[in-house]
């Protein structure tokens, strides 16, 4: 799939574009396959043993765009970040850039362990060709930005992981590259600094800067960007609005979650009562899409192998397993009506569901009259739609009031 | 991505520079004092201890062992500082999208940088002491350590791509470079030894500009100009060999470092 929804690779204004672009490694464990790779690359041939981490890749960015890229690990991001900012040589395809980048790759820039701070941010600059009487003018404000103190003077080995990268955000907040390509650079720094690289950012995008972030956090990709790609297994598997793929990625990351916990014991009966239909408005669907506080019409069938009126609980889950809200007929006293041949039905409605976007299920667990046995359930998928940055699995009325 | 080579060469020598005298206590000190105490153990053991053998015609045997040895150390302290300037730089070269063959010309252009001024320091005390050139001898000089630092440059290239894939190669060369010593002029003169083994010698590129420079610099002997033409022939044959090593197999070289 090409990142079609990050417009047309073939538009000629982008300042990143990227074609058809594979990268490969060469596996080199062995004693001598380090050799066989030299001769054979003498000879104009690949490696014999390679590994494949990215192929296919399509995708252009734009002057004021904001394009984030999720994936799990190894899926790909950090080597298509690599191949952007020029530090890998494509196995396949091309990139072409005609821009100043400024990138944060892997934490820290490439700083030197050894060389203190100010003499790191002295090659960082020089490397965007920030040199002399200019850098001179910039460091106090580089050394401000980053607010290391007197480590700014001491060897990065002494450093944080965080103090890396404040300084490595500090020379790009100096520099104010074209391109601004990050990596998990986000994920590293206190709160207070992550603050205060967000408002950069968010004033940088604002000034028409143009942003590559690489997120594991879907709060991150949803806040700074407009655009994004879903990497899964070096391909492409989704783009488009930020929204909607991170979201698709998310529920794609619990319902692995779920199948991975699918192993837990079932704590279900089986055989004496058994769902025969579940609708939801009004249709027998595997998913249904809802915008959010929308309503929702279930209908349950049970079949009671002794003519028994049942009860029914019905659950809501997160995607992953996450129970969200849970209620049965005998807390609400409701009864089943009988429709014949041992059959019962149940009516059922959320009105102005306030689940928050993204993936649930909706479960519906037949019970005796009694509720003290659970039979096997049947589930329908439910996707909220919708755009929205708060956190959690539902919205909760509130107010902000006057302090 | 487009980079600014010149200030990043600049700081990586500065880079150089700091590398080999941060910490010491003389600082930048190391630079006059290093080769002039050099100068000062080779014309004690072969001026007072071992007199008997400084018998080079009119030149004294330390000054003719200075003029041999301080531009083969030029040589070899460039060439042997190159070969592990990818392995080094790895972590930068990783992150940092800089054309690669920058990391080998910063170091060989430092060491040549440093060792030229030894060069030129040691030269300075010689004169001091009696020894005489004119403008013909100088300027073969000055070719002669061209080509050596021209040498050191492509060799150097070479070695430190090699030794990317081939780890054992930064052994290799070092045990090279001492044997190197021993089959160039730098301890003995070439016309003292038999004729056959003197003209097999004159087949390695390194002797012509150790010559240059030592004739031009003593104003005796023949200048070699024919001999340093084609050691910089040789040279120039060899940075256009790694220039197509580099394209060929330097293409991929971070994903072997």
């Amino acid at each position: 799939m090409t990142a079609d929804a990050v417009r047309g690779a073939t538009s000629t204004d982008a300042l990143v574009r990227v074609e058809g672009l594979a990268k490969r490694y060469p596996v080199v464990g062995a004693r001598g396959d380090r050799l066989a790779a030299l001769g054979r690359l003498l000879l104009g041939r690949a490696p014999r043993r390679e590994v494949e981490v990215l192929a296919g890749i399509d995708l252009a960015v734009h002057r004021g765009q904001s394009l984030g890229i999720v994936g799990e690990n190894g899926a790909g991001k950090s080597t298509l970040l690599k191949l952007i900012t020029g530090t890998l040589t494509p196995s396949a395809g091309r990139v072409v850039t005609t821009a100043r980048i400024g990138a944060l790759l892997e934490l820290g820039a490439g700083f030197h362990p050894e060389y203190s701070g100010r003499d790191n941010v002295r090659m960082a600059a020089a490397i965007h060709g920030l040199a002399g009487e200019a850098l001179a003018a910039k460091l106090p404000e580089i050394e401000a930005f980053a607010g290391i103190g007197r480590y700014f003077d001491e060897p990065v080995k002494h450093y944080s992981s965080g103090m890396v990268v404040r300084l490595g955000f500090a020379v790009i907040a100096a520099t104010r590259p074209d391109l601004l390509i990050t990596d998990e650079v986000l994920a590293v720094g206190d709160e207070h600094f992550q603050k205060k690289c967000i408002r950069w950012i968010d004033q940088y995008l604002a000034d028409g800067g143009t942003l590559l972030l690489v997120s594991h956090s879907v709060y991150h990709v949803q806040k700074l960007c407009r655009q994004a790609i879903w990497l899964k297994d070096g391909r492409i598997e989704a783009s488009g609005d930020a929204f909607e793929v991170t979201q698709r990625y998310q529920a794609w990351l619990e319902q692995r979650e779920a199948r991975d916990r699918a192993a837990a014991a079932d704590a279900v009966a089986v055989g004496d009562m058994r769902v025969t239909a579940l609708r939801v408005d009004g249709r027998t669907v595997p998913r249904i899409d809802l915008a959010m506080h929308g309503d929702l019409e279930v209908e349950v069938e049970i079949t009671s192998r002794d003519d028994r009126p049942p009860a029914l609980s019905l659950g809501l889950l997160r995607a992953d397993g996450t129970p969200v809200y849970g209620v049965d007929s005998l807390m609400d006293a409701a009864d089943a009506r009988a429709i014949g041949d041992g059959a019962f039905a149940f009516a059922f409605r959320y009105e102005r569901l306030p689940l928050l976007p993204g993936d649930y299920v909706l479960r519906a667990f037949p019970m005796d009259a009694e509720g003290l046995r659970l039979f096997a359930p049947a589930e329908v998928a439910l996707r909220i739609r919708g755009e929205s940055r708060e956190f959690g699995l539902v919205r909760l009325p509130h107010r902000w009031g006057a302090p | 991505m487009r980079l600014a080579s010149g200030p990043v060469l600049r700081e990586l020598l500065a880079r150089e520079w700091r590398e080999r005298y941060q910490g010491s206590v003389l600082g930048a000190g190391w630079l006059a004092l290093l080769p002039l105490a050099q100068l000062a153990v080779l014309a004690f053991v072969f001026g007072t201890l071992l007199p008997a053998r400084a018998s080079t015609g009119a030149l004294p045997y330390p000054t003719f062992l200075a003029l041999g040895l301080f531009p083969w150390l030029l040589f070899a302290n460039a060439l042997n500082r190159g070969v592990t300037a990818y392995l080094d730089n790895a972590g930068l070269i990783a992150r940092v999208p800089l054309p690669a063959s920058l990391y080998v010309h910063a170091r060989v252009l430092g060491s040549v940088v440093v060792d030229g001024a030894g060069l030129v320091l040691v030269l300075a005390v010689l004169v001091a002491f009696g020894l005489r050139f004119d403008m013909t001898g100088a300027l073969a000089a000055l070719c002669g350590v061209a080509v050596l630092a021209l040498m050191a440059l492509a060799l150097a290239r070479i070695a430190a791509l090699v030794q990317v894939f081939v780890r054992d190669l930064a052994a290799v060369v070092g045990q090279l470079t001492g044997l190197g010593f021993f089959l160039a002029p730098v301890l003995y003169e070439r016309a003292q030894l038999p004729a056959s083994t003197a003209e097999a010698l004159g087949w390695n590129p390194l002797v012509a500009p150790i010559e240059a420079i030592r004739h031009g610099l003593s104003a005796q002997g023949e200048l070699p100009w024919g001999a340093l033409g084609a050691a910089a022939l040789v040279a120039g044959l060899l940075l256009i060999a790694s220039i197509g090593l580099q394209r060929r197999a330097g293409r991929h070289l971070e994903d072997f470092l």
